[in-house]
């Protein structure tokens, strides 16, 4: 019983783990063709990737985003949060739902929507409408993460500090917020991860000379079959991985997943 | 908990306002449009949506993909959720960030993976080919078996974590008074344990199910035009037809599971703070 257990265990992480292993060997090949195993080593189709100017352009447009969008969407949530969690606000729960409400909705939807219903009649920019696409989807995020590290921060210290002599504003920015960092931190670095990672909001959202990366990579591989996008995927993969274990190691990120 | 309310207020507008400007009021006018016909509301979007042959194919096959995966993940996930939780508490952090890894790295890079090893000069099939087991390569992208490859692959995860918590809180000795009392491994497994962690397997089982139903990154790299979903056939309908009338329909029905599997959730969550 049990060495079946460990051996189904390691098979399922072969499988779930085994693929990066092999993307990331396929983007090192010396060949023309994507080709597992690869034609000879080489490092070559991974400097292709930084010449490419559609996935340079791309790169930074999804990080400027990632950063863009999870800032915005932390000084809107962490204020929500803090009155959802302390003020006992009128319609609570129909808020709650609202701010929360992006979560639930597959995103190529909200991408249509706010092409369709916001873009097109209001004749706003394309970049704006990514910015308020991701943050829209991000908001969810900052406020449960801000609202679990608030539940664990409890509130007579703030009273205290009141009591003191300290305004509301000054207890919030000297008390409250230092003591929810870890916190917050958490929720950027998920917010970032997962803007930098979407797809289906920005696949309607983007254009010619405006496309984030992962977007990028799907157009590009629908007509190239060489092995840049495998080793761009490989740097991507490592990239997360480099994220993760730093956050793992600064604030224990798995407690909030 | 403070008095000031209207502060309270002040602090949620902001969110408040840019959720429904920028994300609800766009959304429902987008599914307003599936039940209208020129000026007037009406249900032939439907109507047409399912008349047409190919949409009924791709709706009967999301789901039965979406169960497919939600079956094979539940059964593989007990599996491996007991191994981890008899691993014991040291080997147990460093499986859990092995089996939740896959979650952290982009859809796209975790999907193009697959077309490496299923190609057609892929790892599979250069296996097969040269231990003589097929003279020409198979064909596997762009199939059914493709996309349910992938989907396990990304989903799993999501099942098999609230089943490893929910084996974790489950009493320990019930299974060996269980054996005890002459009780065999199958009626352990579906007297004892099955009823006690009924919710993690809810749990894991509505994200793996809809997380199957809306996703777009998969089908898109491993079943192309040949096996659509959803999700696929929303962006073909309108990036090839201007069909926003097909794309409506197919986002009531999606946003409908979603939110249905969302209050079942809440649900279960409300009747566990309550007991």
């Amino acid at each position: 019983m049990r060495i079946a257990g460990n051996l189904l265990l390691t098979l399922v992480l072969i499988f779930l783990i085994g693929p990066f292993v092999i993307i990331c060997i396929a983007g090192l090949s010396g060949g023309e063709t994507l080709a597992f195993p690869p034609d000879g080593l080489s490092l070559r189709w991974v400097q292709r990737v930084f010449e490419v100017e559609s996935f340079r352009s791309a790169f930074w447009l999804s990080i400027a985003l990632a950063i863009g969008s999870t800032l915005l969407a932390l000084i809107l949530g962490i204020p929500a949060a803090y009155a959802l969690d302390r003020y006992n606000p009128p319609m609570a729960e129909t808020i709650r739902n609202i701010v929360t409400a992006p979560i639930i909705v597959p995103g190529i939807i909200v991408g249509l929507a706010l092409l369709r219903h916001l873009v097109v009649p209001l004749g706003i920019p394309i970049t704006l409408a990514l910015i308020i696409g991701h943050t829209a989807l991000l908001v969810p995020y900052a406020v449960r993460v801000v609202s679990a590290s608030l539940v664990n921060l409890r509130t007579d210290v703030e009273e205290a500090a009141v009591m003191l002599g300290a305004s509301r504003l000054q207890s919030f920015f000297k008390v409250v917020l230092p003591n929810i960092r870890s916190g917050i931190l958490a929720a950027f670095i998920i917010g970032f991860i997962t803007s930098f990672n979407q797809v289906p909001i920005s696949l309607f959202l983007t254009g010619p000379g405006v496309t984030t990366l992962p977007i990028g990579m799907m157009f590009y591989m629908e007509f190239n079959y060489d092995p840049s996008v495998a080793a761009l995927s490989g740097l991507l993969a490592i990239m997360s991985l480099a994220i993760v274990m730093l956050a793992e190691k600064l604030l224990g990120l798995s407690r909030y997943v | 908990m403070f008095a000031n309310r209207r502060l309270g207020i002040l602090l949620l507008a902001p969110a408040t306002l840019f959720v429904l400007v920028g994300f609800i009021i766009p959304v429902l006018i987008l599914l307003a449009g599936a039940f209208r016909s020129g000026d007037t509301w009406t249900l032939t979007n439907y109507i047409d949506f399912f008349g047409q042959p190919l949409n009924r194919e791709v709706f009967v096959r999301t789901f039965r993909l979406g169960l497919i995966v939600t079956a094979v993940s539940a059964v593989i996930g007990y599996g491996v959720a007991m191994a981890v939780v008899e691993a014991g508490p040291k080997s147990k952090g460093r499986l859990v960030a092995m089996l939740v890894l896959p979650l952290m790295i982009s859809p796209v890079a975790r999907t193009y993976a697959w077309l490496v090893i299923l190609g057609r000069t892929g790892f599979v099939n250069v296996a097969l080919t040269s231990i003589g087991l097929t003279d020409a390569p198979l064909r596997i992208l762009f199939t059914e078996t493709a996309v349910f490859i992938g989907l396990i692959q990304l989903f799993f995860p999501l099942m098999v974590l609230p089943l490893i918590s929910s084996l974790e809180n489950m009493p320990r000795d019930v299974v060996p008074a269980a054996r005890v009392l002459g009780a065999s491994w199958f009626s352990v497994f579906f007297k004892v344990i099955l009823p006690l962690t009924r919710e993690g397997l809810v749990v894991g089982g509505t994200l793996v199910f809809v997380g199957s139903l809306t996703a777009y990154v998969t089908p898109a790299i491993l079943g192309g035009s040949k096996v659509l979903m959803l999700e696929t056939l929303l962006y073909q309908r309108v990036s090839v037809a201007n069909d926003f009338a097909s794309a409506a329909v197919i986002a009531v029905i999606l946003i409908a599971m979603s939110i249905l599997t969302n209050m079942l959730l809440k649900r279960l969550a409300s009747v566990r703070r309550g007991r």
